[in-house]
């Protein structure tokens, strides 16, 4: 763009600085929100299973089935207990009271005894509740391995032993992933938000409509309104950040001007999200409503941050390309946990590059049309 | 029936460590044009809207139609229209729901609701179709339409809160003559306004200042007690007065020196009136005038805060 | 009907609906996310990228190969070079299996075999997910059958046997989607008001607070309703969710659903002084509220010190009630402790509202 002057983007920018100083609603939205909840939720959420429900009812009451019994409540993973009326324990499920009923029938000692025979114990699970169920599935092998050994004092010979060996988060501390995807999730949730509001609210109360009659340009506007923004956004990722680093302990193996730079393209998409957005709303409650409409969900659930891309169906391992938090995602947690270079994530650094410039340039584009007689 | 629509006294009210209306006393009779004058801040707005039940004095007591703030201000505000500075109609809204939605807040029945717009779209000479969005209406056509909502209940006391500000001068003297229609019929309007000729149109006038009452009378009374001497003025007719000003400001009998756009107004006393007339330099001019509103409002609000 | 109840809700439908764009998002988008999600989101973990290093002459290597590939779990990344632990940290795989030098025909033989797993653990999650599909698989290597153990853990899953995703996460979507549209209209109808004047029309009329705030709410109910209808017959006909309880238990759950999340809406909106107050304040409910409905982690696993703030949730109330409706035909102690509860909270955040909202602008 030839007429693109800096020095009026500048002197727009400057203005704009002056708003957010005075206005602590924004800097607290930036600086203090995105920090605060990478804590309450690094903390609060946790993946590991402990204390499930399971409801057992005895029909056997022999030294087996109570050993049984204590094998699941050893575990950890399991709360054992025992319902006042057993004829009627389906309705402990139907009435959410336990994730599974384990049904041990009155011949369980005796049939475990005769050699030969396999004594079987019904489990019935909830399939109301996946994550649960999937969680229940998969440490039941290693209960049924426990059982069988202690039950029967036989130990089985697995055919082919494993060895796991769990690069970049030995110890499988899954905070360590769940810190970096918040904060993902987070910081461009705000970005969209500091725009699309700001700016929206000048729509409504004409503010814009006197700027646009100067002959300031649309891309002189866009820039100025979003170089004070890029700078908060990027304090909160500098508190984000800190939180992550000290708060959950969570390794940080990449470099940091990479990861500056990667922030700063990221703020941006959303920043630029949230102006496009408020140039076609101009009006706050509409704003709002599409900027977590098109923020909140599909970040929360398309990108990765809890249940992963791969696992989609192939249309969507495409349709969430246009998700700026899918890459960012990416580079946020191949840079702390796998130190991954600019090689690793040229891919997802492209993308973003890219997004900011669709999203500027259509930004602009409306700009223009509304200057237009 | 209390024979006065407003009674005030003392009333006061506080936001915080500022106080914006400061020991107000006042009445206004039935079927008076009672207008509120001052410069931005001064409290009429707060004044205004204390007075229709928006907003709770810190002391002192108001009775309006007799009613005070017991029940919430309810019954009170069953009696009075008002019409705020900012424009409170829905501009996503037509004509008709706005209409229908003011109705709806006082309870009218769809009939009275019915008569009442033929009779006041009638009143106010709107035109425009009523399923247009009110955003698409001229300003002053937006204002009477916010007029006829605030007085679609029927009120015997309306408020109006800088009805005029940002209207065609056309606009305001139209507004200004349904004003006047509602009086006749025994209405009490109270208006507050920065326009001088929209304030001579009041009965009476309060000016206010920093909170306070400065002074309450008639247009004219306010204008024969403010300047009880003469009051000349300087067209300098392009040359420069300076020299001259200086001149008028050392003598004695001259009282006080006001710049009136590109003029200058002079108050002097009677005895120096011949000898301060006949000492204008060639080429400008120096006349008697009678004192405007304008000039009391100068005198009396700005002039003290020098 | 109280005729300014009557005027509100005229007002506030006219309003809301006539924007198109206001429409699109109200009623369009949601469906479409709906059906996004559904389709989108799978709770089993599948697709993951796996490498088996072994010599191409060991044929029971090769065949356990195929096995690691015919499922859905992984797909093949051919190993390159003989460095498993670069191609993983390259990302170019998410895991490496490495068979033993001698070949695993012969270490079967020895029965001594043992195979290294390299996982990817930057997600913690997926790497406990593939390790425990691994062993599944190498469980089954065994040459010939063997008998069953004298021990054995029947388990079988009751009302959604194949575990389908949709069903699991088509409740969730719902009430996040629902929980989202319906308080961010609320939360900046108020403080719109309060914004653009017109709020000062209102409270010079002779109103009670109740009329006020009633004729703020019962629009969004409406609103909100209209809502549920639609997302509820996306949900259900797009994807294979089951509805086993009568219509009305699943009608009363929303409507309740609604009302509290709309008194939550106006109580937001009796605090804010503008629509960035409301917006902040929105924020702040629904971005813990969606993150803790239950389908992205385990909800009762956090800490008990933060337990209470899931507890306050009232998307995890309306997401047992759906799942159990749906899934469960609506077991009536179910439906009424959940239903009770979410009253509760509509009532308490109702008295809160009252008590701040004041027909003064002091």
């Amino acid at each position: 763009m030839i007429s693109f002057k800096f020095s009026r983007a500048r002197s727009i920018a400057l203005k704009e600085i002056r708003h957010i100083l005075r206005d602590p609603f924004t800097v607290a939205l930036a600086l203090g929100l995105p920090f605060i909840l990478v804590i309450f939720f690094g903390y609060a959420i946790d993946f590991d299973m402990k204390d499930i429900r399971l409801t057992c009812v005895d029909f056997d009451q022999s030294r087996a089935s109570r050993q049984l019994t204590e094998i699941f409540s050893e575990s950890g993973y399991f709360k054992i207990g025992f319902p006042e009326r057993p004829d009627l324990f389906l309705q402990e499920l139907d009435q959410e009271k336990t994730a599974g009923v384990l049904i041990v029938k009155p011949d369980f000692g005796k049939t475990l005894s005769s050699p030969g025979q396999t004594a079987k114990v019904q489990l019935l699970l909830d399939g109301a509740d996946n994550s649960k169920t999937s969680a229940i599935l998969s440490y039941l092998p290693g209960i049924q391995r426990a059982a069988a050994a202690r039950l029967t004092g036989l130990k089985r010979q697995e055919p082919v032993k494993l060895r796991t060996r769990f690069l970049f988060n030995p110890e499988l501390n899954s905070r360590w992933f769940v810190v970096p995807g918040l904060a993902t999730v987070l910081i461009g949730l705000i970005s969209i938000l500091l725009t699309a509001l700001t700016v929206a609210r000048e729509w409504e109360n004409g503010s814009m409509e006197l700027l646009l009659s100067t002959p300031v340009r649309p891309l002189e506007i866009i820039v100025g309104k979003i170089l004070p923004y890029v700078a908060l956004g990027l304090g909160g990722v500098l508190f984000v950040y800190l939180a992550a680093r000290i708060g959950f302990r969570v390794p940080f193996h990449g470099s940091h001007a990479l990861f500056i730079a990667a922030c700063l393209m990221f703020i941006m998409a959303g920043l630029s999200q949230g102006l496009l957005i408020s140039v076609v709303t101009r009006q706050q409650q509409l704003a709002m409503q599409l900027s977590m409409i098109s923020g909140l969900l599909p970040s929360l659930l398309l990108s990765g941050f809890i249940f992963p891309i791969e696992s989609m169906p192939v249309f969507f391992h495409y349709f969430t390309a246009i998700l700026p938090p899918r890459w960012f995602m990416v580079i946020a947690r191949g840079i702390f946990l796998k130190g991954a270079g600019i090689g690793e994530l040229i891919g997802p650094l492209a993308a973003l590059l890219v997004m900011d410039i669709v999203l500027m340039t259509a930004a602009t584009k409306r700009f223009k049309k509304d200057l237009e007689p | 029936m209390s024979p006065a629509a407003v009674e005030v006294m003392e009333l006061t009210v506080r936001f915080g460590d500022f106080t914006a209306v400061d020991r107000l006393s006042f009445a206004v009779e039935r079927g008076e044009i009672f207008g509120f004058l001052g410069a931005n801040g001064a409290g009429k707005t707060t004044a205004i809207r204390t007075l229709c039940g928006l907003l709770r004095p810190t002391h002192g007591s108001a009775r309006v139609a007799g009613l005070g703030y017991e029940d919430g201000g309810r019954a009170l505000k069953g009696r009075v229209g008002y019409m705020s500075q900012r424009f409170t109609l829905y501009d996503d809204l037509t004509v008709d729901e706005n209409m229908s939605f003011a109705a709806g807040l006082r309870k009218l029945s769809p009939e009275v609701l019915a008569r009442r717009t033929e009779e006041l779209f009638e009143f106010i000479g709107l035109t425009a179709p009523r399923n247009t969005l009110v955003r698409h209406l001229a300003g002053g056509i937006k204002q009477e339409l916010a007029l006829a909502a605030a007085i679609l209940h029927d009120p015997e006391i309306l408020f109006l809160d800088e009805p005029t500000s940002g209207v065609s001068p056309v606009a305001r003297i139209r507004f200004w003559k349904l004003i006047r229609n509602l009086t006749e019929k025994g209405k009490t309007v109270i208006v507050t306004t920065h326009y001088m000729d929209e304030a001579e149109q009041c009965g009476r006038i309060a000016l206010m200042r920093s909170g306070r009452l400065i002074a309450l009378d008639s247009p004219a009374e306010l204008k024969e007690r403010t300047f009880p001497e003469p009051l000349l003025e300087l067209d300098a007719q392009g040359r420069d007065p300076d020299d001259f000003l200086n001149t008028l400001r050392r003598n004695p009998g001259v009282i006080d020196v006001q710049p009136y756009g590109s003029r200058h107004h002079v108050t002097v006393r009677s005895s120096s009136e011949e000898a301060v007339l006949s000492s204008v330099p060639a080429g400008m001019s120096l006349r008697r005038i009678p004192p405007s509103l304008e000039d009391v409002f100068l005198r009396l609000v700005e002039g003290k805060d020098r | 009907m109280n005729r300014t109840l009557n005027a509100f809700i005229k007002k506030e439908l006219a309003q809301t609906l006539r924007d198109p764009r206001m429409r699109v998002i109200l009623f369009v988008l949601p469906m479409v996310q709906m059906t996004l999600f559904g389709f989108a989101i799978s709770t089993e973990i599948k697709r993951l990228k796996l490498a088996v290093f072994h010599d191409p002459g060991d044929r029971a290597a090769r065949q356990l190969t195929e096995r690691f590939y015919s499922a859905d779990w992984f797909l093949r990344v051919e190993p390159e070079g003989d460095d498993p632990l670069r191609l993983v940290r390259s990302g170019r795989a998410d895991a490496a299996l490495v068979i033993p030098a001698e070949g695993l025909t012969r270490s079967l033989a020895r029965r001594e075999a043992t195979v290294q797993l390299i996982l990817d653990a930057s997600n913690a999650t997926k790497a406990r997910v593939a390790e425990s599909y691994v062993s599944k698989i190498l469980a089954t290597a065994r040459r010939g059958p063997e008998p069953p153990g004298p021990f054995q853990l029947d388990v079988r899953v009751l009302y959604n046997p194949t575990m389908e995703s949709s069903v699991f996460l088509v409740p969730g979507v719902m009430s996040m989607i629902l929980c989202l549209v319906t308080i961010i209209l609320t939360s900046m109808s108020m403080s719109k008001e309060k914004e653009r004047g017109t709020f000062e029309m209102i409270i010079s009329a002779p109103l009670e607070n109740w009329e006020i705030l009633l004729g703020k709410t019962v629009p969004f109910v409406l609103i909100g309703m209209l809502d549920t209808v639609l997302i509820l017959l996306a949900g259900t006909l797009l994807f294979d969710v089951p509805v086993r309880g009568e219509l009305w238990k699943l009608l009363l759950a929303a409507f309740v659903f609604v009302v509290t999340t709309v008194t939550i809406g106006i109580l937001i909106s009796t605090i804010s002084k503008n629509q960035q107050q409301s917006m902040l304040g929105s924020f702040l409910f629904v971005f813990p509220a969606t993150l803790m409905s239950g389908i992205m982690f385990p909800v009762e696993n956090m800490p008990k010190t933060i337990i209470v703030v899931a507890y306050l949730n009232p998307l995890k109330y309306f997401v047992t009630l759906l799942r159990n409706i749906l899934l469960k035909g609506g077991d009536p102690w179910v439906l009424w402790s959940n239903i009770g509860v979410l009253l509760l909270m509509a009532v308490a955040t109702t008295a809160l509202s009252f008590r701040r909202f004041h027909q003064t602008l002091n």
